[in-house]
């Protein structure tokens, strides 16, 4: 498992890391869109959620592209799990309330025609990446990153992992 | 503790920081951006106080306010207009309603394009034949077939001759307009277009208010 634990930990960061640059960059081209999203989700007064619509996709690069290269895990990590888990919160509302919108997760979102709207896979499929970030939080020590290693006596052991 | 190339806190410090600033640097811009420009230079009819919107029959009272949120690249605003466009220009001819198009452009940059000329349009007091003819050719979103030569011919179509159309799609005169207008809708909550508020309210999607010509024409007279 010691040995192990590393290399899920780098499996954890690439795709949770990925996911995010992914999500970001799509919603980047087009923020009034983004912006629209937020709106939609009919949860926060509109210049929140129209600040948000901006802040957000910048703030998915920035832990996404710090996950990859595995610079400040720890604390990546647990902003991603954060991240997920208000994603988590305003699609179940959404959900429960019966709004019809785009979950907006890659770019799109605001309303759709009734009946469209998709709820359930962004919802496991945040709950899956938020597992990722709780893990990265309690486990940051991961193999290729730029954080230090542990403790000097794994540091010793373990050779050269950089 | 040995130290490891690569591993030491100064590189890992410094990409933290690269990272975090760079995205700082370019967000605090973005955010900028997007706040009303009150100094853009604003086409013949519209008004600030209504969102930037062209506004027709402004000067009436009494009647219904209709607001009109659309893109012209959105295929269903398109519909839209097909179906309800001459009962709207009906009833700005007759004077039965204040009308305002507020021209958003969260598709793309095609139609940042398409509103900046539809702007143009107004200053010729073209507006409506434009709008008309954007809606009847829309293309493929973004596919480069809104460009500015497109759009100033489009222009002849409705019966524009004048130079300074032209040199004001091309220059992008209201470009900055654009902008207002949609930082206008953000702030109206408009979340999908065609959205239409009569008197304030937006009508009732889910009661086909938007796709059938009588339920739209009934939300409209409600008032």
């Amino acid at each position: 498992m010691k040995k192990i634990q590393p290399w899920l930990g780098l499996a954890a960061r690439l795709i949770l890391g990925g996911t995010l640059i992914a999500a970001g960059y799509l919603k980047f081209d087009e923020l009034d869109k983004s912006q629209m999203a937020v709106r939609a989700y009919e949860m926060l007064p509109i210049p929140l959620a129209n600040f948000l619509g901006i802040f957000v996709p910048f703030f998915e690069l920035a832990i996404g592209i710090l996950l990859v290269i595995g610079a400040a895990v720890r604390i990546s990590g647990a902003l991603s799990a954060l991240l997920m888990i208000g994603f988590m919160i305003a699609i179940s509302q959404a959900w429960a309330r019966g709004l019809s919108i785009d979950c907006g997760c890659f770019g799109g979102g605001g309303q759709v025609p009734e009946g469209e709207a998709n709820y359930l896979t962004p919802l496991l499929r945040d709950t899956g990446l938020a597992l990722l970030g709780i893990y990265l939080t309690l486990f940051p020590h991961t193999k290729f990153g730029l954080d230090k290693s542990p403790a000097p006596a794994t540091q010793l052991g373990e050779s050269n992992n950089g | 503790m040995a130290k490891q190339p690569g591993k030491d806190n100064f590189t890992r410090n410094l990409v933290i920081a690269v990272v975090v600033g760079v995205l700082l640097i370019m967000l605090v811009p973005t955010l900028l951006s997007r706040q009303t420009d009150s100094s853009a230079s604003i086409p013949a009819n519209v008004s600030a106080d209504r969102g930037y919107g062209v506004v027709f029959n402004g000067e009436l009272t009494g009647v219904p306010v209709v607001d009109i949120y659309e893109d012209f690249q959105c295929p269903v605003c398109a519909q839209f207009t097909q179906l309800n466009g001459p009962y709207i220009e009906s009833l700005i001819a007759e004077k039965k309603a204040t009308v305002v198009y507020h021209t958003l452009s969260f598709l793309g940059p095609e139609s940042v394009n398409a509103a900046n000329a539809a702007a143009c349009s107004a200053d010729e007091g073209k507006f409506l034949d434009y709008h008309r003819l954007l809606m009847m050719n829309q293309k493929q979103e973004n596919s480069g077939a809104w460009d500015n030569t497109f759009l100033a011919s489009l222009g002849q179509t409705a019966g524009i001759t004048s130079q300074k159309f032209s040199s004001c799609v091309n220059k992008g005169e209201y470009v900055g307009w654009v902008s207002n207008v949609a930082a206008a809708g953000a702030k109206a909550n408009v979340n999908s277009t065609p959205t239409v508020f009569v008197n304030g309210k937006e009508i009732d999607r889910n009661a086909s208010e938007y796709f059938d010509a009588a339920k739209f024409k009934a939300a409209v007279e409600r008032g």
